[in-house]
């Protein structure tokens, strides 16, 4: 569920903004448009946004965008045109402008890393000035989850430019003459908007495809969760979805079991899937807020599964990667704990999945050649655990898991030794907080792998082994004598999670530096898979708080 | 470095850091491989807000609350700090000195 703020602040109209008003929203002279037929928008709006004699809506009527997208424009109405919306109205305004002037799936699948509040490496490979131009304020999964005619684009560059003029410099506009013998002089920002009005139109053959077809989704039922978390390892479980009030809306009851630890968790919440594959909620354990996940998810078109990420945290950084399918009669295997098995030992193991047959014997379970399963040791719709028996020469290797006529591919390793460990992620980011700003958090774990048959460490063919328990450290990143930054930054816990220490100046520092700085999180790995100690590090930069935060999340920051 | 021999403390320091056996030397000469910083977002400011242009925090101004004022009336960092001329013009109201007083600046939800 999206909300807008409890109380949006108002604030006064600045000279520089009602100088802008005509060109933010003058009347559009492009043939295309999407006429806007909901009461609510037409009244709230038109006082700024005229509606012509088809029903189109100067700017509205001429883009695109998410859910997000949307609110984020409301919300701008909101603090800066003096719009006075009642959050339900609100609300409802967001339905409407991503349901009628949205993205189609194919459209919105490349940017769900920016909806889902991923922290990714990414790199937009349309256009390089468009990307020099963009990023330097934001992600460009901003932009490529919108879509808008070449006016439209123009404006919103345009209203860039008015809002904040700094950007003139910074990458809207080349500093000084270009040079004579640059075959294209136009200003990234002007190259940008041809760029982007070529590759995000607002009419697309997919959007006109999706249109034609969109329904509210029908996804009430039983659905089979598998997913991870960082730090503690896969989750599986189930989600039992029911119709809500409105179509499109619904309501969940989740549990699910970390495999490593068997922790159970059993939470409710609510959802809206908006055009027809966007699902957007948010669930709790019990009536506890504090337990709040946020849900994005994207339905595949035929409702048979969705996948996507559950987050909490100030900055959205704690998640769980997450992947759903319904469910019907037939037995489902979802995942094998532990994911490996070394040779010549004896192993319990858990399959986690659903409609798991009650009278399941060991030889209804596959788990390939070289494994041997002994006996069935307990048994559950959604989970069974078995002793089994791996040869000591058995090929080393992933296996397909087979059980009672259901399978999942390489569920299951062989593996004869750990050859080494890794830091996931490689290189994370914590900010300091806890008196006035919040704190980002970053969670850390440790995976096992064996070099694989080319012997060779990180090659393709390694063998990925699961999480493993290591001994938690930081170490010093040297790029300063003597700052010291291990001393300040925070600590990590023997569960891999960072919590970075107090924002503010420290009068301990020199020059009253934030708590801030590089450090390694260095992983050791004593278990007796290996044959020695191994050590393995990721980079982690310890910085300062943002000021200023864009996403749609309500924080309570104190 | 064989050939080079330390004359004063601080040559002293780099030459027992440059034999570490790990070879663990970055200081700022040059970005380290791996994932950008920030990820997935601005990194090409120089200093940037989350790390300076070698990917770490030692290049950046410290503390934070002393360069304040000059990030929000510049808006040099429009996605990291309230700027001044629309979203937040009284933001620093409560906060006349900020490397005294920063417990008073809100955090901004525009």
């Amino acid at each position: 569920m999206i909300l807008l703020p409890a109380r949006p602040q108002r604030v006064a109209l600045t000279l520089l903004t009602v100088s802008l008003l005509p060109l933010a929203v003058g009347a559009q002279s492009d043939p295309e448009g999407i006429p806007v037929t909901h009461t609510a928008v037409v009244q709230n709006c038109v006082a700024c946004h005229t509606q012509d004699s088809t029903g189109r809506m100067s700017r509205i009527s001429y883009s695109r965008k998410t859910p997000e997208g949307w609110q984020n424009t409301i919300r701008r109405m909101v603090m800066l045109q003096n719009a006075r919306l009642q959050p339900d109205v609100a609300r409802d305004i967001v339905r409407y402008l991503a349901d009628e002037h949205g993205l189609a799936p194919e459209e919105a699948r490349p940017g769900m890393f920016e909806v889902e509040r991923r922290m990714i490496d990414w790199e937009y490979e349309g256009d390089e000035d468009t990307q020099e131009t963009c990023k330097v304020c934001h992600s460009l999964g901003r932009v490529i989850l919108q879509r808008r005619t070449k006016d439209d684009w123009t404006s919103t560059i345009e209203l860039h430019r008015g809002l904040y003029p700094v950007v003139e410099f910074q990458g809207f506009r080349r500093g000084g003459p270009s040079d004579e013998d640059d075959d294209d002089p136009r200003h990234p920002m002007d190259k940008a908007i041809a760029h982007l009005a070529r590759a995000f139109p607002l009419e697309t053959d997919e959007w006109r495809s999706w249109s034609a077809t969109k329904r509210p989704a029908r996804l009430a039922g039983m659905w089979a969760v598998s997913g991870s978390e960082m730090g503690k390892g896969p989750l599986y479980g189930t989600l039992t979805v029911q119709r809500g009030e409105r179509d499109g809306d619904v309501t969940t009851a989740l549990e699910y079991r970390y495999a490593r630890d068997g922790n159970t968790v059993r939470r409710t919440g609510r959802a809206t899937v908006y055009t027809g594959f966007q699902w957007r909620g948010r669930s709790f354990e019990g009536s506890d807020e504090a337990t709040a996940l946020r849900e994005v998810m994207f339905v595949e078109r035929d409702w048979q599964s969705m996948s996507g990420r559950w987050f909490r945290g100030d900055y959205d950084e704690i998640g769980l990667d997450v992947s759903l399918h319904r469910v019907r009669s037939d037995p489902v295997v979802l995942g094998v704990y532990p994911m490996a098995a070394r040779t010549g030992q004896a192993h319990t193991v858990t399959v986690f999945g659903a409609n798991l047959p009650q009278d399941i014997g060991a030889d209804a379970i596959d788990l390939g050649p070289g494994v041997d399963v002994r006996r069935v040791t307990s048994r559950s719709p959604t989970a069974v655990t078995a002793q089994i028996q791996v040869a000591a020469d058995a090929a080393l290797g992933p296996r397909d898991v087979f059980i009672a006529g259901s399978n999942m591919e390489r569920g299951l390793t062989v593996f004869d030794e750990v050859h080494r460990i890794a830091v996931e992620p490689r290189a994370g980011l914590a900010r300091v907080g806890g008196i006035v700003f919040p704190k980002q958090l970053q969670q850390f774990q440790a995976v096992a792998f064996h070099n694989g048959p080319d012997e060779d460490p990180e090659t393709d063919d390694d063998l990925r082994l699961g999480v493993v328990d290591v001994t938690w450290g930081l170490e010093e990143y040297t790029r300063t004598f003597d700052d010291n930054d291990i001393d300040y930054v925070g600590a990590i816990d023997r569960n891999g999670l960072f919590t970075p220490a107090a924002d503010g100046p420290n009068p301990q520092r020199n020059q009253n530096r934030n708590n801030i700085g590089d450090v390694w999180v260095v992983a050791t790995y004593a278990g007796d898979n290996a044959p020695a100690t191994l050590r393995a590090r990721a980079h982690l930069v310890v910085t300062v708080p943002l000021y200023l935060r864009w996403e749609p999340w309500k924080v309570t920051p104190r | 470095m064989k050939h080079l021999r330390p004359i004063n403390q601080k040559a002293s320091k780099i030459e027992a850091t440059v034999s570490r056996p790990d070879h663990d030397v970055r200081a700022m000469q040059g970005g380290s491989p791996g994932p950008h910083i920030p990820l997935g977002c601005s990194f090409v400011f120089s200093p940037g807000w989350e790390v300076d242009s070698t990917g770490g925090t030692a290049g950046l101004c410290q503390p934070v609350e002393r360069d304040l004022f000059d990030c929000y009336i510049t808006c040099f960092w429009p996605a990291h700090v309230p700027d001044h001329y629309n979203y937040a013009p009284d933001w620093t109201a409560k906060c006349a000195a900020a490397q005294q007083d920063w417990r008073n600046i809100d955090l901004i939800f525009p």
